[in-house]
């Protein structure tokens, strides 16, 4: 535990000042999320070694919350996904002159809870490390496929979508060395695919390339900034008051959808705003300009985004795309998460845990005084932010082997998600099922050879069992619901 | 409609290729399961879920289900959502159609130059070539600032990660 203080070594420091104010940045751009630039400084972040490393990493995730916010609010455009609810109250409050007292708001509940998740982070994560030292292959399979059965019914849109996608991953993933026995597969003699594709090519290209290409078919905001002085940053005692029960319960549901595989940060703010409108004193003023509306949401994505590492750093199973980039930066710098991550690299697992509360500290003390100028890169043009991007994701995707294959597995992978784009395809299943393919080989025919062939060792113990139970009900009961809604609709 | 069983063949088609190119490899028995397992049970997968998707589109009118907030992806605020609370959005600037439907398919070509080009012309020659092409196809007008924008991206790429980090950059 005396690990956390790794976080406050200078370098940590800096590393976790870094990585907040890039998120913050890229919280605020529309078009790149955090994803996208956690892929893009990975070559940086290998030099800064494990720990200042991921720190530097972790604060791009964290960051991003806290900026997607701003714009929300002052200029009606969402940084990134998890904000957009934020845009229905927020930006009316700015309308109504009170953007300052919003934007305070935004960054207290943020704040609190931050750091509520990094306590039941800090609290929960070495314990389901521990139960998961029990966990063999069959209960790693069956904990893997739930995973994705729900990543696909949670993701949004179309659920056979998300699932093609999914599948495509898997496809993707089993490029390559097979992980048990070394067959090379579906390489087609090309030298560079022989390790298999590489993620960060992957990922740059989805999440990068496919961006730009995106954002080059939409218009861009226009319209002045509106300036806010460091004094009106004070909300009432009225709206803090009003803004405390949202706030917690927005926490709270937060850190459990945030265990949810899926866009858990984005899913977490829509059911904080569900609940704020069913139990909320002031439910009625929701949608004009409420405060609640605020306040609640802004705790759920960012302690949202604290669930989410704990089945990355106890399990070694990212679940969301930035979690599963951490997951690459933490295989590239030779730590492997997981249940051992604890044991076997305690400063790390400690020193990223200690950044966090650093990490909000910095990021409330850097978005109050700051927003102004935050705000104001928003509206730098796409011209000359999204070339240079372009030209980053070709040195990152070329870094992770220095090989010259993975730039083109980078254009390619653009390319395909500009089309998916286009078709409603989304590329998070895709990355996640390209993370969790090989987990899911490796677990399946290990526990097919323990079990001598037999398909029951599957479900043999009890987890595994709960697990792939889960995941038939995950799978069928969608569609169940499907076919019992359209029988009473002809009944009526 | 069309366009979505387009996608679905597509699909489709790319579960068989897959399948096809996954029969060399052994699925031997399940006590010592082949190399060719997951890959044939992935590629059956994703055929079945693109007949599905095919079959679904194909009925007329069939709206897809949907699970799950809206994917409404980061950028201008969701229509809906600022029609709902009577709050007018800013205007975007409107941009050019043609142009607009035209110029990512330009990119793309582009960056398939780019990617062809790196090993022959360097990081610095085809960096600064990509980066003027894309300013210029997003609306920067001239040639300077273009040229000005590549000249410091290349600069600042090659400082940055080949000399600080040691990347060999071709």
């Amino acid at each position: 535990m005396s690990e956390l203080f790794v976080a406050l070594t200078p370098a940590n420091l800096l590393a976790c000042f870094v990585g907040t104010v890039l998120g913050t940045i890229v919280g605020v751009l529309p078009g790149l999320g955090p994803a996208g630039a956690m892929a893009l400084v990975l070559p940086l972040t290998i030099k800064l070694g494990p720990t200042a490393g991921l720190i530097m990493l972790a604060g791009i995730y964290y960051g991003a919350m806290y900026g997607g916010s701003t714009t929300s609010i002052l200029i009606n455009v969402p940084g990134e996904a998890a904000s957009v609810v934020t845009t229905i109250d927020g930006y009316r409050l700015a309308r109504k002159g009170r953007a300052g007292a919003a934007l305070a708001v935004a960054a207290i509940a943020s704040f609190v809870a931050g750091t509520f998740s990094v306590v039941a982070l800090q609290l929960a994560a070495p314990m389901v490390a521990r139960a998961a030292l029990a966990f063999g292959p069959a209960e790693y399979f069956a904990f893997a496929l739930l995973g994705l059965v729900l990543l696909a019914n949670l993701t949004g849109g179309s659920r056979a979508k998300s699932l093609a996608m999914v599948l495509v991953g898997v496809m993707l993933s089993t490029v390559g060395m097979d992980p048990l026995g070394g067959t090379v597969r579906f390489t087609f003699d090309l030298a560079g695919a022989q390790a298999g594709l590489s993620f960060v090519a992957v990922t740059t290209g989805l999440f990068g390339v496919a961006e730009v290409l995106a954002s080059m078919a939409e218009p861009v905001p226009a319209g002045a900034v509106p300036h806010v002085k460091f004094r009106e940053l004070y909300p009432s005692r009225e709206e803090l008051r009003r803004s405390v029960p949202p706030m917690l319960r927005g926490t709270v549901l937060g850190f459990l959808v945030g265990l949810v595989p899926g866009p858990s940060a984005t899913i977490a703010s829509f059911v904080s705003y569900g609940v704020e409108k069913k139990v909320g004193k002031h439910r009625a003023e929701l949608g004009t300009g409420a405060i609640e509306g605020v306040a609640g949401p802004e705790a759920a994505n960012n302690a949202a985004a604290g669930g989410g590492m704990i089945p990355l750093l106890s399990l070694g199973l990212p679940f969301t795309p930035s979690t599963a980039v951490l997951l690459s930066g933490m295989m590239l710098m030779s730590v492997t998460p997981g249940p051992f991550l604890l044991r076997d690299h305690p400063s790390v697992f400690w020193g990223v845990i200690g950044s966090f509360y650093v990490g909000n500290v910095m990021l409330l003390l850097l978005n109050l005084p700051l927003v102004g100028v935050f705000a104001r890169v928003a509206t730098i043009p796409p011209r000359y932010l999204m070339p240079g991007v372009l030209v980053l994701c070709a040195v990152a995707a070329y870094s992770d082997n220095n090989n010259i294959f993975d730039v083109w597995v980078m254009v390619v992978a653009g390319i395909a998600g500009w089309a998916m784009r286009a078709l409603d395809f989304g590329p998070a299943p895709l990355v996640l099922g390209l993370v969790l393919g090989p987990v899911l080989e490796r677990s399946l025919l290990q526990a097919l050879t323990i079990a001598r062939g037999e398909i029951s060792g599957l479900w043999a113990s009890g987890p595994a069992a709960v697990m792939l139970a889960a995941a038939v009900v995950a799978f069928v009961a969608p569609g169940v619901a499907a076919l019992v809604r359209r029988t009473a609709t002809h009944r009526t | 409609m069309r366009r979505e069983c387009w996608s679905a063949a597509a699909l489709a088609l790319l579960a068989l290729a897959y399948l096809l190119a996954a029969r060399r490899y052994p699925l031997d028995t399940l006590a010592t399961p082949g190399p060719g397992i997951v890959p044939l049970v992935a590629g059956v997968a994703l055929l079945g879920v693109a007949i599905s998707l095919f079959v679904k589109t194909g009925r007329v009118g069939a709206p897809a289900v949907s699970f799950g907030p809206p994917t409404s992806r980061a950028g201008l605020a969701d229509p809906a959502t600022t029609h709902e609370t009577g709050v007018a959005p800013i205007r975007p600037t409107d941009p050019t159609p043609q142009r607009v439907r035209r110029s990512p398919i330009v990119l793309a070509v582009a960056l398939v130059l780019y990617a062809a080009l790196l090993p022959r012309l360097g990081f610095i020659a085809s960096s600064f070539a990509l980066v003027v092409i894309a300013s210029r196809l997003m609306g920067a007008s001239g040639w300077w600032r273009p040229a000005a924008l590549a000249a410091g991206v290349a600069a600042i790429g090659y400082l940055l990660f080949a000399r600080w980090l040691g990347v060999p950059l071709p």
